[in-house]
């Protein structure tokens, strides 16, 4: 299947390399002539207009014309007052002159097309122009109780002119989206000039406008791309306004983006406590956002319970876990930390509760926490010995909880602790992170497995993939026990 | 300057470090490298645009001034391993510009590019039977879509970025595109 699948692409590709016209010398001289200058972008588009040119000697306008229609890609130098834009999805551009008078309407993408029609505004009024615009996006479905938000964008020359026109538009639509009875979000923003955000709409295809807004997001979050936020829909970029703290000094906003195409928060923060098997009313420490992660919008939740803090983030549309981590609370001091943390990485809710009481021992400050977060069970193994307290390993006890662990692997039974130094093989850390993923050796593809020091301990770090699913670990080289785990999809 | 069999090798051979490394050159205005450039990109270019055209006139006017853009614009190329997404974005909004022109004069752009097939004296039989079949057989995104899988090397989640299509759409238009293809080349086996 596969073979086939190739030697018919070879043969589509054959047909395609003969099919092209060889016009590279005709380029090659346009580029010399026209060299370190960028007008020859006009002067390439006057010799191929070289017809109309003969046609119309006195036709100056038709050349001019053509030559700007291939620079507005490249700067934005309509003559005209402002220019309005209004993306959903459908991304539309209005161009006025001084008195508020449509010039032009284009639709900047097929959804926009679809949206705009076989009106024409010209000489209409801009209000006129929104109302309609913003109906038709109503009635063919691009505006919903799903997706309400709407990001008005306007560029003019003049700063004080383009903000009052882009407040008024700003609140014309939330008026026009309430008197349908529905809720809409309004975003405003007036556009800077600025070539770099052209560019970056250029190669993303999309306005300069949403370029505008998703640079913002950048500038105040951290952890984005501007390739990832640009496929995005408006709706989804306001949600992640929303959640986050970015402040948005440039972005006016009314109304709030809808949220219902989603699973909600609540069951999200169920999905991710139940995957981490914690319940809600130990959760010391909680945080969400709306975020995406690859092309994919998700719940991004941070919580603390039991000496560890977990990350998850959640499909927002689905509730499938895609992403986790879970990690000792760096926020315990680090002397008696390290020692706990090793015991209690290796198991289940028992361990957890050692550890608590492990370090609440050594450092009376953390008691308090130990109560709130001891596991549900109730079950306690006792004290570690005095000797253990505030030193950096125990390897004995560590051994011993260790074999607590549902995933004890490999030593078998309890002779495990003769080991002099307490260090497992590297063989024996890829077992052990295996066995925590549930997956056998034959299933996985090894990236890396390699002994690394980490804060002055030896860790070992295991990658590996499984299907499209990549995996990291950090396995204690002294316990075996699970240091850090994390798995994403590929 | 490359010699004719030199360029006729690198042929639509989109590897992008080899892009990258053209694209640094027109960046410094050397014009060896834009011939290169041209060379390893035209194909996907041309064919792209005329996926989306149907009209060889107007595909070959954009891909003349696709490399006139790329000419004065390389230097604002970003190096990601992505020249060829690049190249083909902005393909794609000149294309989508003549047919906007096209709208606004109330013009249906001439579709002429089964003619052109049948005309062209360098392509065989076999080529001018598979570019027919797309032409007859495909729509106009299953048409892009086999396109770029096969002539530009695009990977599916690419094509959906570029085409601005849900991934899932592309991969059935795909599926479905070369079911459609096999049954017609196996069926004249």
């Amino acid at each position: 299947m596969r073979n086939k699948e190739t030697s018919e692409n070879a043969k589509i590709k054959q047909a395609y390399v003969n099919a092209v016209p060889d016009i590279c010398d005709v380029i090659l001289s346009d580029c010399e002539k026209g060299k370190g200058t960028v007008v020859m972008m006009a002067e390439t588009k006057k010799k191929k207009s070289i017809v109309k040119y003969m046609m119309a000697a006195a036709g100056m306008l038709v050349v001019l014309g053509a030559g700007t229609l291939l620079l507005n890609s490249y700067q934005v130098n309509y003559k005209v007052a402002s220019t309005i834009s209004l993306e959903v999805n459908p991304s539309i551009q209005i161009m006025v002159n001084e008195k508020e008078r449509v010039l032009e309407v284009k639709a900047l993408n097929k959804d926009g097309a679809i949206v705009v029609g076989d009106m024409d505004f010209s000489g209409s009024d801009i209000d006129v122009t929104v109302n309609a615009l913003i109906g038709s996006m109503l009635r063919n479905g691009y505006l919903n109780e799903l997706a309400n938000s709407i990001l008005i964008s306007v560029d003019n020359d003049d700063p004080v002119k383009g903000g009052r026109l882009q407040e008024k538009l700003t609140e014309e639509v939330n008026q026009l989206l309430e008197a349908d009875g529905f809720f809409g979000a309004v975003l405003g923003q007036t556009l800077m000039n600025d070539n770099t955000l052209q560019q970056q709409a250029d190669r993303y295809g999309i306005t300069t406008g949403k370029a505008q807004l998703i640079q913002q997001i950048l500038d105040s979050t951290t952890g984005h791309t501007f390739e990832e936020l640009a496929p995005l829909s408006i709706n989804e970029l306001n949600l992640i306004i929303a959640s986050g703290a970015a402040e948005m000094e440039k972005v006016s906003t009314l109304g709030n983006a809808s949220d219902k195409a989603y699973i909600g928060e609540e069951k999200a923060k169920e999905a991710a406590f139940a995957h981490a098997g914690v319940a809600a009313g130990d959760v010391i420490y909680y945080e969400m956002d709306m975020d995406v992660e690859k092309g994919v919008m998700v719940y991004e939740i941070d919580f603390k319970c039991g000496g560890y803090e977990y990350e998850y983030d959640v499909n927002a549309r689905t509730g499938d876990i895609v992403k986790n981590k879970k990690e000792i609370d760096d926020d315990m001091p680090r002397g008696t930390q390290s020692p706990s943390g090793g015991t209690a990485q290796t198991g289940a809710g028992a361990s957890d509760g050692t550890a608590q009481t492990g370090t609440g021992t050594a450092d009376g400050t953390t008691q308090t926490q130990t109560g709130t977060t001891m596991p549900s069970d109730g079950t306690q193994t006792p004290a570690p010995p005095a000797g253990s307290s505030g030193t950096y390993y125990h390897p004995e006890q560590h051994h011993e909880d260790y074999h607590h662990g549902s995933y004890a692997p490999t030593q078998g039974g309890s002779g495990s602790t003769g080991t002099a130094s307490g260090t497992i093989t590297l063989e024996q850390a890829k077992e052990i992170a295996l066995n925590h993923a549930g997956l056998t050796a034959d299933a996985v593809y090894f990236e890396k497995a390699k002994l690394d020091y980490d804060d002055g301990m030896q860790i070992y770090e295991v990658e590996f993939i499984s299907g499209n699913v990549d995996y990291e670990y950090e396995i204690d080289a002294l316990t075996g026990a699970v240091w850090d785990y994390e798995w994403d999809y590929d | 300057m490359f010699s004719l069999t030199s360029m006729e090798k690198i042929k639509a051979d989109c590897n992008p470090e080899a892009m990258e490394q053209c694209l640094l050159g027109i960046g410094e205005q050397d014009l060896k490298a834009l011939e290169e450039f041209y060379y390893r990109t035209s194909t996907s270019v041309y064919g792209f645009a005329l996926s989306v055209l149907k009209n060889t006139q107007d595909a070959e006017d954009v891909m003349h001034d696709l490399y006139i853009l790329v000419w004065s614009a390389a230097g604002k190329y970003h190096a990601d391993g992505k020249p060829m997404a690049w190249v083909l974005t902005i393909t794609r909004n000149l294309c989508l510009q003549k047919l906007r022109e096209y709208r606004k004069q109330s013009d249906i752009p001439r579709e002429d590019w089964e003619v052109y097939i049948s005309n062209n004296g360098q392509m065989s039989a076999e080529d001018k039977l598979v570019l027919t079949e797309c032409l007859k057989n495909l729509s106009d995104e299953e048409r892009q879509i086999v396109m770029l899988h096969a002539v530009s090397g695009f990977k599916h989640r690419e094509i959906a970025r570029l085409l601005e299509m849900p991934l899932s759409t592309v991969l059935s238009k795909y599926n479905r595109a070369m079911k459609k293809l096999r049954k017609i080349y196996g069926g004249e086996q």
